[in-house]
């Protein structure tokens, strides 16, 4: 058995009075992936703010290794070992790729990034802000993982990236996997979500309508509650 | 409008009654803040509808004044000087219009540039006024002129100024409620969706600040009357800067809140600087703290109050009419692209599309990220130039057009992220994209053509995929970014285009939603019988819509052909090789 | 003649890229309006009548110009700037009601009326074939040394791009893991140090009073206008136009003239060139 890296309690939260999350928990292992999934609208992304600090709890824990970190700003997860790749503006984009890429604390691995999305090494100069959607999604994912996090957080990394590159990135996802990191994962793509999850929460009305490990999970179940 | 009456009324008994009650020396006093009130409501209106913030507003108004000032001394019939002011009132407001139109072509921003360019101006201005001493006086200004037929300052005059302050409300009021008002509100909130609904928008931006001008140089004939000398300060950047504080304290949103901060802090401060020290550190500091607190200022803090006790009083009855029918003048829309080229910096974006699409049609642009899809789009919007080749569409080269141009040539498009107007209410937004190509110049001033729909709009808002729009009063910003993909599709397609462009309309849909938006695409193309360029990554639903299927790398077009040639050619499997959700 | 022309353009220059400075890092990257920018010029110009008020030694002009100058900027940006990062148009409103306050109160505390400051080193010095004030001289050694410093800097820093980051972005900014509140507090703080520099360097040669600060906030923004938002380069373009045009023309007509040209040109850098004569991209 893995040892946990993440803990989440009850979590709610929400854009002023109104709570979009209601009542989340789940843990996480050392070198997991937790997918989650659920239709428009539902409070993924919350959840992915609320878990990366881009937003503040209302009521809840939080615990990385078992240390007490619900109270801490965004910036202080990241210092602690939590990347996070928004859904949208996930790129500077008035700052060029090498300027944004720049920004991640470690560039260790750049040559392999570099050389498993060659479009970015060729377009180091450019405007973010100028290149197409696809890009700039692949632009932040590079950012996210060039981090040394024990945790990232993706929110929905594959939107309008065309499927090699979105195979590229769960290369990329199973590499780090390896080395321990641990992952949460939003998704709409479901081919993307089945292959790289170890285990799914889906989300319905800010709450968990469905939890499962991969092996007792079928793609029908999944897509059931994506049609509620 | 009734309740614009009664609320006109109101405000005409309550400044009636001011030299009643406090005499005529107070009137008097209030009278000159009650002519800043009007130039501080054209700013209000400028800065709450269209996001532009005037700092030179003292330009127009100060002109103004002094050209009053020199009718009066020089002229002594009546109507002659009458026709003068509105001769002054036209010029001002035509060079109003002539600097905001110049400024803004060919930008899409309400840009600080602007801002500073009229305070630059209102510096340049005063200094003038202080320097050209033979027609301003210098110093020392221009006094000792009549005022307009002999009217007592202390007295009469305050009438004259009652009734226009009262006329300026209720035009601003009767505006708001009407489409152009609407129209000026989606400027600020998102002018690039408004060009590409066909809005020149720098001409919207300009008509909005010749119409403050106009009331700045209304403003400054009346201040030129009641003052008796017009002196440099008048034109300058002090006088503009104190405007603008004024409009912020009072609220720039709400039409009487310019006046309760020029008439509230302007006497107030005119009235206790003399007797209480502190009294200027009192006005900053509560200046500071609205703009800080309540950005919407004492208006917008009693607007928000008086909501919280009198909820949803809009009535939901909606009566609806039938919009007009949309004219376009092409016949086939078939798109050419002719070795077109788009450079970005040192970065050759598109790299000579060769591409003739057929005249009706679902036609699918895929390829891998970077090749140059939402930039073919762009070349046909007129969001990016063209360095080289064309664009035709209709044997009519259509490249490097204004954006707004586009739209007048039947070409519709919705934008990769969904582009909305954000701080509008789902109806406003409908009622935008039916206005849009359908209004002619009158139009704008009717309050019934809010109410326009088309019997194809309201099936397509009935439809299951439209169930998250049902509440029409809802703010767009608190949708969620699928359901606003929907609303962007509703009114792009409300204009009825025959030629729509759709880039990725399925990104961050549920296999569910997907299937709906699909089903939606089709029908319309069905129903339209035009021409659709849809951009899409997910191979299923390019298989389900796509007549045609072109594959687009590094910015030329490697291969086009049906939907099993494609999958069946050797190198597009080599660069691309689809999947699907 | 031309070389005490020439000596005095170089002052002009060297005292606004000073002030500029301050308003580039603010304005520039911040994207706040700050209309009190002149306040803190005036504050710092202040520093030299508090020492000779308290009969205190002329070295502690400094460290008193930066304590007053840091101090309220500091509360500046706890209390209001902090609230308007990437906001130029409400910033511009609520430093203009700062601008008004700060006014007020360093006239409650040292009175309307013009203070005049004695320069701490008197006398003229032979240079380029003219006398001209050792002071000066100094002065703009100092402020070369200062900006050769800052370039060196900020040549081989992250921050530059941090701060990028940090106005166009700031929860993403967040994300990467850089601490915005702490950045922009920084940056804010420089600027408005800076500026008070600029201000107790001027002292000695103009007169202060509190309303001194208008006439540097409007050159040195329109300084920005012309060079260009975002880089040091375009800031010294600016600089060099802005002040050497005005002190060039004010020598051989009247200053008015040398204000309407230097008006006149920033429109219309603002219509047709609005990202001045250097894009840092």
């Amino acid at each position: 058995m893995t040892s946990t890296l993440l803990r989440f309690k009850n979590i709610v939260g929400g854009y002023g009075n109104t709570m979009v999350v209601s009542d989340i928990s789940g843990t996480i292992g050392k070198g997991e992936v937790l997918g989650i999934f659920g239709r428009n609208g539902v409070g993924k992304s919350t959840l992915s703010k609320l878990l990366a600090g881009a937003l503040p709890m209302s009521v809840g824990s939080l615990l990385l290794n078992n240390k007490d970190i619900s109270f801490t700003s965004n910036h202080e997860r990241r210092q602690r070992g939590i990347g996070y790749m928004p859904q949208t503006a996930m790129v500077f984009d008035n700052l060029t790729v090498r300027e944004n890429l720049s920004l991640a604390r470690s560039t260790q691995d750049m040559k392999y990034y570099l050389s498993a999305f060659p479009r970015l090494a060729e377009r180091q100069t450019q405007i973010a802000g100028s290149m197409s959607g696809g890009e700039r999604k692949i632009l932040a994912f590079v950012r996210t993982m060039l981090e040394e996090t024990c945790l990232v957080i993706l929110d929905e990394p594959s939107e309008g990236v065309q499927p090699e590159n979105i195979l590229k990135m769960q290369e990329c996802i199973e590499r780090r996997k390896a080395k321990g990191t641990s992952f949460v994962l939003v998704e709409q793509n479901m081919s993307m979500l089945t292959s790289i999850s170890d285990f799914y929460i889906g989300i319905d009305s800010g709450r968990i309508v469905f939890e499962s490990d991969k092996k007792s999970a079928s793609r029908q179940d999944i897509l059931s509650v994506l049609s509620v | 409008m009734a309740y614009i009456a009664v609320t006109s009324a109101a405000l005409l008994t309550v400044l009636l009654l001011v030299p009643q009650l406090f005499g005529t020396f107070t009137a008097y006093q209030i009278g000159l803040f009650l002519i800043y009130g009007i130039v501080a409501q054209g700013i209000g209106f400028l800065w709450g509808k269209t996001g532009i913030l005037p700092l030179g507003q003292a330009i127009f108004f100060g002109i103004a004044a002094y050209a009053c000032a020199q009718i009066l001394k020089n002229i002594d019939s009546l109507p002659l000087q009458i026709a003068l002011f509105v001769v002054v009132v036209a010029c001002l407001a035509l060079l109003g219009f002539a600097l905001a139109f110049i400024v803004f072509k060919g930008r899409s921003d309400s840009g600080p540039y602007f801002s500073l360019i009229t305070l630059a101006l209102a510096m340049i201005c005063e200094q003038v006024a202080g320097t050209a001493t033979n027609t301003t006086g210098g110093f020392n200004g221009i006094y000792g002129y009549p005022t307009i037929a002999n009217l007592d300052q202390f007295n009469e005059l305050y009438y004259v100024i009652a009734i226009v302050t009262v006329l300026s409300t209720a035009a601003i009021s009767v505006l708001n409620t009407l489409p152009a008002g609407l129209v000026a509100r989606a400027v600020s909130d998102n002018e690039k969706r408004m060009q590409l609904f066909g809005f020149p928008t720098h001409l919207v931006k300009g008509l909005v600040f010749g119409l403050s001008a106009a009331f700045a140089a209304v403003a400054g004939i009346l201040f030129a009357n009641h003052q008796g000398i017009v002196t440099p300060t008048s034109t300058g950047f002090l006088l503009s800067a104190n405007l603008v504080i004024w409009t912020a304290v009072g609220g720039r949103n709400h039409v009487y809140g310019p006046l309760i901060g020029a008439v509230g802090i302007g006497y107030l401060s005119s009235e206790l600087r003399g007797s209480f020290v502190y009294w200027e550190v009192i006005v900053a500091l509560v200046f500071i703290i609205v703009v800080l607190k309540y950005p919407g200022g004492i208006a917008g803090y009693l607007v928000d109050i008086f909501c919280r006790f009198k909820k949803n009083i809009r009535s939901t009855e909606l009566h609806l009419c039938n919009a007009p029918a949309i004219s376009t003048s092409i016949v086939q829309p078939k798109l050419i692209f002719s070795k077109t080229k788009v450079k970005m910096g040192p970065v050759r974006i598109l790299n000579g599309v060769d591409l003739v699409t057929p005249k009706t049609g679902i036609v699918c642009i895929i390829g891998p990220n970077g090749a140059g899809k939402t930039s073919l789009l762009n070349a046909i919007t007129g969001n990016l130039i063209v360095s080289a080749g064309s664009v035709s569409l209709d044997n009519k080269y259509i490249h490097n057009l204004p954006t707004h141009k586009a739209f007048a040539c039947g070409i519709a498009r919705k934008l990769q992220v969904p582009s909305v107007f954000f701080s509008l209410t789902v109806f406003e937004n409908i009622a935008l994209a039916v206005i849009a190509g359908r209004a002619r110049f009158l139009d704008f001033f009717r309050p019934s053509t809010l109410k326009w729909r088309t019997a194809e709009l309201t099936n397509l808002l009935n439809s299951e995929a439209m169930t998250a729009l049902v509440d029409m009063e809802k703010p767009v910003s608190a949708l969620a970014q699928g359901h606003r993909q929907f609303l962007e599709f509703a009114m792009t397609t409300a204009v009825q285009p025959k030629v729509l462009l759709l880039d990725e309309p399925c990104a961050g849909l549920s296999p569910d939603e997907t299937r709906m938006m699909t089903n939606l695409v089709r029908d319309f193309q069905e129903r339209n019988n035009g021409l659709i360029i849809l951009i899409e990554h997910d191979m299923s639903i390019v298989r389900d819509l796509a007549d045609r299927v072109v594959v687009l790398h590094q910015g030329a077009v490697l291969f086009e052909g049906s939907y099993d040639d494609v999958r069946n050619n050797k190198s597009v499997q080599d660069v691309y090789s689809g999947g699907t959700k | 003649m031309s070389s005490i022309l020439l000596l005095n353009i170089l002052w002009q220059v060297s005292i606004l890229a000073m002030v500029t400075i301050g308003l580039g890092i603010v304005f520039g990257q911040l994207k706040i309006m700050n209309m009190a920018h002149g306040e803190l010029v005036m504050i710092g110009a202040y520093a030299p009548v508090i020492t000779s008020h308290l009969g205190l030694s002329g070295y502690l002009q400094l460290p008193i110009c930066v304590a007053t100058v840091g101090l309220t900027a500091l509360i500046m940006e706890r209390t209001v700037i902090r609230h308007f990062y990437g906001r130029p148009f409400d910033s511009l409103l609520a430093t203009w009601g700062l601008s008004i306050l700060m006014r007020e109160i360093v006239e409650m505390i040292f009175g309307r009326e013009y203070q005049s400051v004695s320069s701490p080193l008197p006398g003229t010095m032979s240079l380029l074939g003219t006398d001209y004030p050792i002071y000066r001289v100094v002065v703009i050694l100092g402020v070369a040394v200062f900006f050769f410093t800052l370039l060196l800097w900020y040549r081989r820093s992250k921050v530059g791009t941090e701060i990028k980051a940090m106005v166009e972005n700031p929860a993403l900014a967040q994300a990467v893991g850089i601490n915005t509140s702490r950045l922009s507090s920084v940056c804010f703080v420089f600027g408005a140090v800076s500026a008070g520099i600029a201000g107790m360097v001027l002292a000695p040669t103009t007169r202060v009073e509190p309303m001194m600060g208008l006439d540097y906030l409007i050159r040195s923004f329109f300084s920005l206008v012309v060079g260009g938002l975002g880089s040091l380069e375009g800031l010294f373009i600016g600089v060099g136009l802005i002040g050497g045009i005005q002190s060039t023309i004010g020598a051989f007509f009247n200053q008015t003239y040398g204000y309407l040209f230097v008006l006149t040109l920033s429109i219309l850098f603002l219509w047709l060139k609005p990202n001045g004569l250097y894009r840092s991209n």
